[in-house]
């Protein structure tokens, strides 16, 4: 042993190649380290085109190990399914094990449907077909859709239950999602029923966002949800759309401002089918997406969960803040489905 | 002899990162993700030696740092797979590779790339690392890391062994 490892150590060119290869990586780790596009956004974009196509591939291939969502979580339930399955026979099996992954992708597909119905949000619906693991510390999936279904950068993805995220990157046929609860997410949010804004970071957890009110003196309170706020033409974020609700408050009223824990309603750690918003709707569907809906929408069939909402359609009110979140709503006064030329910010709403 | 080596390497390291990109880390296991590709980046460096290991470490962390969704820091899981790769191939004996010995290193070598991974990007300035969770990640990924072992570090070396079979160890 010893002797291997000398005659290793002290090999010339070993010891050369070993520098060289540090060298690159401490160069490359500075250079991507140093924000903002950096030299490898190219590069990246090039083997994300390469290998976006083999994930799509491969996630075909695997769709029905990961396509039933609740496999991990019902571990027990799952293996006395397993030998029930095993007493079947395999043409069984193989049919019952992609009728429940069906179910699945139809239930949430359904789920997407509504909130996009609801919010007259048009989405692009995708599959998450690859994610960054945990001990990366950076929430990003990719999906399987990507600038030839029309995405671009910026746009808001969602689910069934609410938001996810926002494009970062596309390429041909994938796009790379930024999901909110990753620490360099930053959403302008409002609380449904109030007009009270503020800022809502990642924190890095799953299940837990920090909302950040503008206004020191807001009155929060455990339960009440928050919907996006809406930016300029949709993006990043379009308005109306669920995020989550606060399940704490600390800070008190008077200091500079107030952080509000915020439970996403979205299970980050398990999605599979998504939808991007490639167009937001003509005017900010306010609160009417939220789960337990108020009068607009007739057909109440979400989980419910305690949302203080009235509709208040009327009355805006034209925060002065300049904060990230521009202003957007009603955006196109006369139906002309052009998505671009936004409108002079805080005009009326309906 | 080079060529088949360099084949080899490169199909087992990009099989590896696509299984835990699109399988593993869907999987919603709990804690870190199976760090598959470390697993493999031990067992090619206990076939190979230490400087192929080295050379194997460093592809992988770049394969999987330009792989979507990209989103570790590049470069830094390519310094942290050379480093492994390297020690793997200097420090451990051939002769001396019984399962549990093989469990235990590549146990210590995804728990020590995950944590070595925290140390790195805090340390270059990253302020994305949630502290609290490292425990459990390092933790778990040692444990994925012990179950992997005894399936992937044997499937690997019979592969080496049938392919270049100039390869005595």
């Amino acid at each position: 042993m010893l002797s291997r490892e000398t005659q290793v150590m002290l090999n010339q060119r070993t010891r050369i190649i070993l520098a060289v290869l540090i060298i690159i990586a401490l160069t490359f780790t500075i250079l991507d380290l140093r924000g903002g596009k950096g030299p490898f956004s190219s590069v990246r974009s090039v083997v994300s085109s390469a290998l976006g196509g083999v994930q799509v591939a491969a996630s075909v291939i695997v769709s029905p190990i990961t396509g039933v969502g609740s496999w991990w979580g019902t571990w027990g339930d799952q293996r006395a399914r397993i030998a029930e399955l095993e007493s079947g026979n395999a043409t069984l099996q193989d049919a019952l094990v992609r009728s429940a992954e069906d179910r699945a992708r139809a239930d949430g597909l359904d789920q997407l449907l509504r909130v996009a119905g609801v919010g007259r949000y048009r989405i692009v619906p995708a599959e998450v077909i690859a994610v960054e693991p945990a001990q990366d510390f950076s929430w990003t999936v990719t999906i399987d859709a990507g600038r030839d279904d029309g995405l671009l950068a910026d746009m808001t993805v969602i689910n069934g239950q609410g938001l996810i995220g926002r494009i970062l990157s596309t390429t041909k046929t994938t796009a790379t999602v930024v999901l909110i609860v990753d620490v360099s997410s930053a959403v302008g949010a409002r609380v449904a029923g109030t007009e009270e804004i503020g800022i809502l970071s990642g924190t890095g957890r799953q299940d837990s966002l920090e909302f950040q009110t503008l206004d020191p003196l807001a009155s929060l309170k455990s339960g009440q949800a928050l919907v996006t706020f809406g930016s300029r033409s949709g993006r990043p974020y379009a308005p109306g759309i669920p995020i989550g609700e606060v399940v704490g408050v600390s800070g008190t009223a008077g200091q500079l401002t107030r952080i509000a824990t915020v439970r996403p309603f979205a299970d980050v750690s398990q999605l599979s089918i998504v939808g991007v918003v490639i167009r937001p709707p003509r005017e900010d569907p306010r609160d009417s997406v939220l789960p337990s809906p108020p009068a607009t929408t007739t057909d109440a069939s979400a989980l419910a969960s305690p949302s203080p909402s009235g509709v208040d359609d009327g009355a805006s009110p034209a925060p002065t803040a300049s904060t990230k979140p521009k202003k957007e709503k009603a955006a196109k006064p006369v139906p002309s489905p052009t998505p671009s030329a936004g409108t002079s910010a805080s005009s009326e709403s309906n | 002899m080079w060529i088949r080596q360099t084949v080899i390497c490169a199909s087992v390291i990009v099989l590896a990162v696509m299984l835990q990109l699109t399988l593993l880390s869907r999987l919603g296991l709990p804690g870190a993700t199976p760090d598959l590709v470390v697993v493999c980046v031990v067992a090619l460096a206990l076939a190979y030696g230490p400087l192929t290991g080295a050379v194997v470490g460093f592809a992988a962390g770049l394969v999987i740092g330009f792989t979507p969704p990209a989103g570790g820091v590049i470069g830094i899981q390519a310094l942290i797979f050379l480093v492994i790769g390297f020690l793997t191939g200097a420090v451990v004996d051939p002769r001396d590779r019984t399962v549990p010995v093989l469990m235990g290193l590549v146990g210590l070598s995804t728990g020590a790339a995950t944590l070595a991974y925290a140390v790195l990007i805090a340390g270059f300035g990253g302020n994305q690392v949630a502290w609290d969770a490292v425990p459990a990640l390092v933790l778990t990924s040692s444990l994925y890391g012990l179950i992997l072992a005894p399936v992937v570090v044997p499937t690997i070396s019979w592969l080496v062994r049938r392919v270049t079979p100039e390869i005595a160890s």
